[in-house]
């Protein structure tokens, strides 16, 4: 239990919204509040699964770390390319000219690790 | 700790820079950087949408005052209110978590540096979006931070400036789930040997609480913007009530979670900054953290309580878990006035914010139990009492917090304090002024006067209590141009290197960022420095006792 | 006036306990921020049997307060079921409409807002009037503020509540709701008259009420 206290925490805390979605019943809601709150609920047990997944597989603490920046140059373009995305229901489809193109070089920069090296 | 180097140094793909190029800023999986972007880009805006409210409440000063048209000041509280939740308070909040929670765990880096990075430039695009709608031809939104259907839709909303709000708001909510994700997965399962769940940080569990509702509410605002623009899209969606009222329920589904979210992490930082500087451990670690947890379920269930006067929702189930609220909110005030009482006491800045924070958000949280009562709230709720209300929790509540918070980590972030005068000018002039503008606010509302009103008549009695109330608006921007002053003018000593070096630990803390160097290097903790043993929430606190008990 | 008797008691009440619990709390303020100045601080870091009391304290006023408050809500007049009086508001942008279907002369007021012109809601004094709100566009809410109560309204749905005015007077109304552009402007009358001069007035009397 105390080994795996971090996806107790998570799942206590998805059941607890389970338990007042209950109480919610008892007085009577309309329908949609209950697939609303129902699959908050559900998600929130996948991510303690994730979490006790994760956890089983490794150690609790750690004493090695990895600290990952392959293709972080790739974020910007990325950001910008999924705005672009967005704005297609402000200003019509054709942004996406714009916008696939530039997902596509953050692609490529994804893939070949295009990162800022620091120092 | 071993720490395997960032992978690019090693396969050499992409451009070296110096640390202090733009690249570096721009594509930095540094957490210490993204957590200094969002909070920066944050404080900006803050000072934005501030000078909305001051224009705001010049409008308001007198009755039929003719200095904003209808059609601006609606533009102007929409914004306001939209930008202090989305783009303020909530990425403030997170991008603390982001900075501080892998340095408090004595971690190297955050759990999913990428994603981080992409959610802060999620948010910081989302925001412009937003503001960018103001150079729309009809102006940006005016429906307000909660933009009800049917108002909202493309019949009654014509205009681009709405879309640009709701694709905005879309992009940054979407950033700052992101960057929830990462402080989560961070806080369980990237803590340092001897760091276990029961030795965080309070400043952790309240992370913890805060981004299990990020995870769990704030997809619930992307499905109320989404609906939003199917309705604008097919304006026979928002023909039925069902979606009208459904809307409402999915939009407070996320919209009372995010009041926590925007209050937990300048709880916690009250927290961290009362022990601190009472000379002793946080009392009642456990009956708070604890109570966080419950607190934070217990707002998923509350949101019906925005909509007691619709007449369509179950009143008295909102108001039982409105009241409970009061049960882990009283925990966390026993935990504070606990650290208090058995402390002794050192008056430094962080620490008056810290401390005016507890009666000031009382006001906000003792009237909150008022509107959660159904009877009361039918009178106050839509009036300038719920005005008063959101403000006293938001302003003199978390943003106290976020103050004691910048005056407390600035040695750590910059390696210099703030100046300590300038710092006591603006907490004082923001008491003052807080106070004198939202005070009145609470009568107003009682009196008759309903919220986003873009004026009012002389015969209806508000004259008076308006006028207080931007009296202290401008007191609240004299504190905020001192605070302005202050950081600028640290900043320019800092890269001037005229600045006294604060030291690794100015404050005597507890938690392992000020076992570090200040700034901590890029990998946090520097390789030649063991950290210090995780005997308790308070490690610093240990070994400082050893050492005088072995001295 | 039933909501503003049930308004008065239970707003009483709260704003007593919230100013006796902030004046606490500020007491226990003042007197650290005073005394614990120069004493060494404690090592104490928890005292589970205080807080378990103060939490079983806390929990049964919470309990106390909901179930109280409820029972305040739920308090109906005996007498309110006898045949209401019934008027069909309906709010617009950016006003209102009074329709009385039951009075033999099918009396509607109405208006546009602008200026002094505003829509007066005629009732009977001492009489329980059933007002069904509904929309023509968007969202309103009709607010008496010196009723202390407050209904929304919602296009294509009927929102119900029954009030009974008990003495004669004249009280301003107000749109609640954010609406658009005027809804700063939305205002309207309540004007509760003697029944005889509202049964006058139902028939189609000219007379000014």
């Amino acid at each position: 239990m105390r080994r795996h206290l971090s996806a107790a925490v998570v799942a206590g805390w998805g059941l607890l919204n389970g338990l007042l979605l209950a109480v919610l019943a008892v007085y009577g809601e309309s329908a949609m509040v209950y697939w609303l709150w129902g699959s908050v609920v559900l998600v929130l047990q996948l991510v303690a699964l994730a979490v006790l997944l994760s956890s089983r597989s490794g150690p609790d603490q750690h004493v090695r770390y990895r600290v990952p920046d392959r293709g972080a140059g790739a974020v910007l373009p990325t950001a910008i390319g999924l705005l672009l995305v967005a704005l297609c229901f402000v200003y019509g489809r054709w942004l996406l000219v714009v916008a696939v193109p530039l997902l596509a070089v953050a692609a490529v920069m994804l893939a070949r690790g295009t990162t800022a090296r620091e120092r | 700790m071993t720490v395997a180097p960032p992978a690019a140094r090693r396969d050499g793909a992409g451009r070296p820079v110096p640390p202090g190029s733009w690249l570096g800023w721009v594509s930095s999986t540094d957490h210490k950087r993204i957590g200094l972007l969002t909070v920066g880009t944050s404080l900006v805006l803050l000072l934005v949408f501030g000078v909305f409210a001051l224009l705001m409440r010049t409008q308001l000063a007198r009755p039929d005052e003719t200095f904003l048209a209808a059609q601006a000041y609606d533009q102007l509280f929409t914004l306001h209110g939209s930008g202090m939740i989305y783009m303020v308070m909530t990425p403030f909040a997170l991008g603390m978590g982001v900075y501080l929670v892998p340095l408090q765990i004595g971690a190297p880096g955050i759990a999913l540096p990428r994603l981080t990075l992409l959610g802060y430039w999620l948010y910081a695009l989302g925001a412009l979006t937003m503001l960018a709608g103001f150079a729309a031809p009809a102006g940006a939104h005016a429906g307000g931070w909660f933009s009800y259907p049917p108002l909202a839709d493309s019949a009654y909303s014509p205009g681009a400036g709405t879309d640009l709000w709701i694709a905005g708001v879309f992009v940054a909510v979407t950033g700052t789930i992101l960057m929830g994700w990462a402080v989560l997965w961070t806080v369980l399962r990237r803590r340092t040997r001897g760091m276990t769940m029961l030795r965080l940080p309070v400043f952790c569990w309240a992370m913890i609480a805060t981004c299990l509702m990020v995870i769990g509410a704030f997809p619930a605002l992307l499905a109320a913007l989404t609906l939003l623009a199917v309705g604008r899209a097919d304006a026979s969606v928002f023909l039925h009530n069902t979606w009208n009222i459904g809307y409402q329920h999915i939009f407070w589904f996320y919209g009372h979670p995010v009041v926590y979210v925007m209050f937990f992490p300048y709880l916690a930082a009250v927290a961290e900054v009362l022990a601190v500087f009472s000379g002793r451990r946080f009392f009642g670690y456990r009956g708070t953290a604890l109570s966080l947890l419950v607190f934070a379920a217990l707002s998923m269930s509350v949101w019906g309580h925005h909509m007691f006067a619709t007449g369509q929702v179950a009143n008295d189930y909102y108001s039982l878990t409105s009241i409970a609220l009061l049960v882990p909110a009283g925990v966390e005030y026993f935990g504070m006035l606990g650290t208090l009482l058995g402390g002794r006491l050192r008056a430094t800045t962080p620490m008056l914010f810290a401390l005016a924070f507890l009666p000031q958000f009382l006001i906000g949280g003792l009237t909150g139990i008022m509107v959660g009562t159904p009877v009361i709230d039918y009178h106050v709720t839509d009036s300038y009492f719920v005005v008063a209300h959101l403000h006293y929790v938001l302003f003199a509540g978390s943003a106290f917090g976020l103050f004691a918070a910048v005056y407390f980590w600035f040695p750590k972030v910059t390696g210099t304090r703030l100046d300590d005068r300038m710092g006591r000018w603006h907490f004082w002039l923001l008491v003052i002024g807080t106070n004198l503008t939202f005070l009145p606010m609470f009568a107003l509302g009682y009196l008759g006067m309903p919220r986003r009103v873009s004026t009012y008549a002389p015969f209806d009695g508000f004259g008076a209590l308006n006028l207080l109330a931007t009296i202290g608006a401008g007191f609240l921007a004299a504190g905020m141009a001192v605070f302005v002053v202050n950081v600028l003018a640290t900043l320019r000593r800092c890269s001037l290197g005229r600045a006294r070096p604060a030291g690794d630990d100015p404050w005597q803390a507890h938690t392992l960022e000020w076992a570090t160097t200040s700034p901590p290097p890029r990998l946090n903790f520097p390789a030649d420095r063991p950290l210090p043993p995780v005997t308790s929430f308070a490690p610093l606190l240990d070994l400082r006792r050893r050492e005088r008990s072995g001295a | 006036m039933r909501q503003r008797h049930v308004f008065g008691t239970v707003f009483t009440l709260e704003s007593a306990v919230a100013g006796l619990v902030f004046l606490v709390v500020l007491g226990l303020l003042t007197w650290v921020v005073v005394e614990r100045r120069t004493q060494e601080a404690s090592d104490r870091t928890e005292r589970p049997r205080v807080e378990a009391f103060y939490v079983a304290a806390l929990a049964a006023f919470a309990v106390f307060l909901v179930a109280w408050t409820a029972w305040q809500n739920s308090r109906e007049p005996r007498t309110a079921v006898v045949r209401p009086l019934r008027v069909d508001v309906t709010g617009f942008q950016w006003c209102w409409t009074f329709a009385y279907p039951q009075s033999p002369a099918h009396r509607q007021v109405t208006g546009d807002c602008h200026g002094r012109s505003l829509p007066t809601l005629v009732v009977p004094a001492g009489r329980p009037v059933q007002l069904r709100l509904t929309s023509r566009d968007v969202i309103h809410s009709l607010w008496v503020p010196a009723l202390r109560y407050k209904m929304d309204a919602f296009p294509r749905h009927v929102n119900t509540f029954t009030l009974t005015l008990d003495h004669e007077g004249r009280w301003r109304g107000r749109c609640a709701e954010f609406c658009g552009q005027r809804h700063y402007a939305m205002d309207f009358w309540i004007k509760a008259v003697p029944p005889e001069r509202y049964d006058r007035w139902a028939h189609g009397a000219a007379a000014a009420v």
